[in-house]
């Protein structure tokens, strides 16, 4: 048995980053399943049950939405993708100093163990969405109008996320106390960013403003995906992506600067 | 080759600055055996970190031509949450082995039996070092860092890991860090004294020791 010790397979620089990525999404899977049969279960269960309770308070409190918008799916559909963001970005900020030991290895970087945390996250806000838009479109006649702009509007809050989380995590390295700063700003960013409400029933100058943040439009152009033409949106795919550009670059360059700077005593 | 020009760390503490390497000069070649000498707090483990690539130094350069193990030793690298048979696939993946194989490879060599199944966490420390070992020698590294691992477990699973060792020993370098001559004598064919931040290199072991020993 001695003799056939395994050999290693050849890999291109781009399948052994792909390997690197797999190997650490699987590890954050396991870690979040835990041991029971029903781990599974309980990674949606979570996310479902935050949400639902959200939108039944909304849906209970009896205001209604202009052109009979269904009060349960506006609310849930707007805060699980919230919910997705305010988690990549607590998670992911606190996530550099809890995976020092991964840093061991040191083909993995920061940038590695924060795309597969963060695409860990988006797969299961991805499935509880689905789940609902399902729920809704065969037991209560409201299909989605257009569902792959809505993967493109989750796609583009957990880029956002992603680069926050990034530069966030990085300044916790270098400065402690921006620790204490990321749960208020995640808190406080979800009045600002029209989850529970539309641009269109607000007075112009609180629109205007509101435009400056990139989470709005997000959200805007997630409930047109859903509603269709019974809504008046107001976003703008190109200023998203220019957030999402600026912050991921400086996450990253964030990230450099602070890898050198954890020091990895046990 | 791994190749050291200079290196110092320099670590930042309440009291000023902490040299720890002052201008470390080395080259290992393929197929070397260097045992490295140095009393506790002699910066035995940061040189063993900067030579992993796990710290960047802080002056010099390292210059690496061999794919390098991680730093073999005190749990480094494996996960306390998971299973022995999770941690063994997570190395599998990460350095492209084949999955399969290093399974089979590490559940053998571990001995480990049904705890291969268990969470890590509740393994005693002489199977977490066995883990360790077979996870480490399940990937062909061409170098490797070993932080005074082979010293743990009995004497029978020591000589099983220098069977192992034989057969990578071709291509494959081992640096192994200890403040244990004897450990030294047994698996080195060479060795240096890590002093004030300095490496001095012995051609002979023996010489080496006695030159250690007489600190």
């Amino acid at each position: 048995m001695i003799g056939d010790v395994p050999r290693r397979e050849q890999m291109s620089p781009a399948s052994a980053q792909v390997g690197v990525i797999s190997a650490l999404f699987i590890r954050e899977m396991l870690t979040r399943i835990g041991r029971g049969r029903l781990g599974f279960i309980w990674l949606l269960a979570e996310p479902i049950i935050l949400s639902s309770m959200i939108s039944l308070l909304h849906w209970l409190s009896g205001h209604d939405l202009p052109n009979g918008l269904p009060i349960f799916l506006f609310y849930a559909l707007s805060y699980v993708p919230f919910m997705m963001f305010r988690s990549i970005v607590n998670r992911g900020s606190h996530g550099i100093q809890a995976n020092i030991p991964l840093l061991y290895h040191s083909r993995i970087t920061l940038l590695d163990v924060m795309v597969a945390r963060n695409l860990m996250e988006m797969m299961v806000c991805g499935t509880v969405i689905a789940l609902y838009m399902a729920i809704a479109a065969i037991f209560f006649d409201e299909p989605p109008h257009q569902p792959a702009l809505f993967a493109l509007g989750l796609l583009l809050s957990a880029l956002l996320a992603n680069g926050l989380a990034m530069v966030l995590g990085a300044a916790q390295v270098v400065w402690e106390w921006v620790e204490h700063l990321v749960h208020p700003f995640t808190y406080l960013m979800l009045p600002i960013s029209a989850a529970f409400f539309m641009l269109d029933m607000m007075p112009p100058e609180t629109r205007e403003l509101l435009l400056w943040n990139p989470l709005v439009h997000v959200h805007e152009m997630n409930r047109w995906a859903q509603f269709g033409d019974r809504i008046t949106p107001y976003y703008d795919i190109s200023y998203v992506l220019l957030w999402v550009l600026l912050l991921n670059l400086l996450g990253m360059a964030g990230l450099r600067v602070a890898r050198p700077r954890l020091s990895m005593f046990d | 080759m791994l190749e050291l020009h200079n290196v110092w760390k320099v670590f930042e503490s309440r009291y000023g600055h902490k040299e720890v390497l002052r201008g470390i000069h080395a080259r290992f070649r393929r197929g070397q055996h260097v045992g490295i000498l140095g009393r506790n707090g002699a910066g035995k483990s940061t040189l063993l970190r900067v030579l992993a690539g796990v710290e960047a130094p802080t002056r010099g350069y390292i210059r690496r031509s061999m794919s390098i193990s991680w730093p073999l030793g005190g749990g480094y690298g494996i996960q306390g949450s998971l299973t022995g048979i999770a941690n063994a696939r997570f190395i599998a993946r990460l350095y492209g082995m084949p999955l399969k194989q290093t399974e089979e490879f590490v559940a053998d060599f571990s001995e480990l039996g049904t705890y291969f199944h268990e969470p890590v966490k509740s393994y005693s420390s002489g199977m977490k070092s066995r883990l360790l070992m077979a996870l480490s020698f399940a990937v062909d590294f061409e170098c490797y860092l070993v932080d005074e691992a082979l010293s743990t477990g009995d004497a029978r699973f020591a000589n099983k890991c220098l069977e192992v060792f034989e057969v990578r020993r071709k291509n494959a370098a081992m640096i192994m860090i200890s403040h244990n001559a004897s450990h030294v004598k047994r698996y080195c064919d060479t060795a240096a004294i890590l002093r004030n931040g300095m490496l001095e290199f012995y051609e002979d072991v023996d010489e080496a020791i006695a030159a250690y020993q007489g600190l």
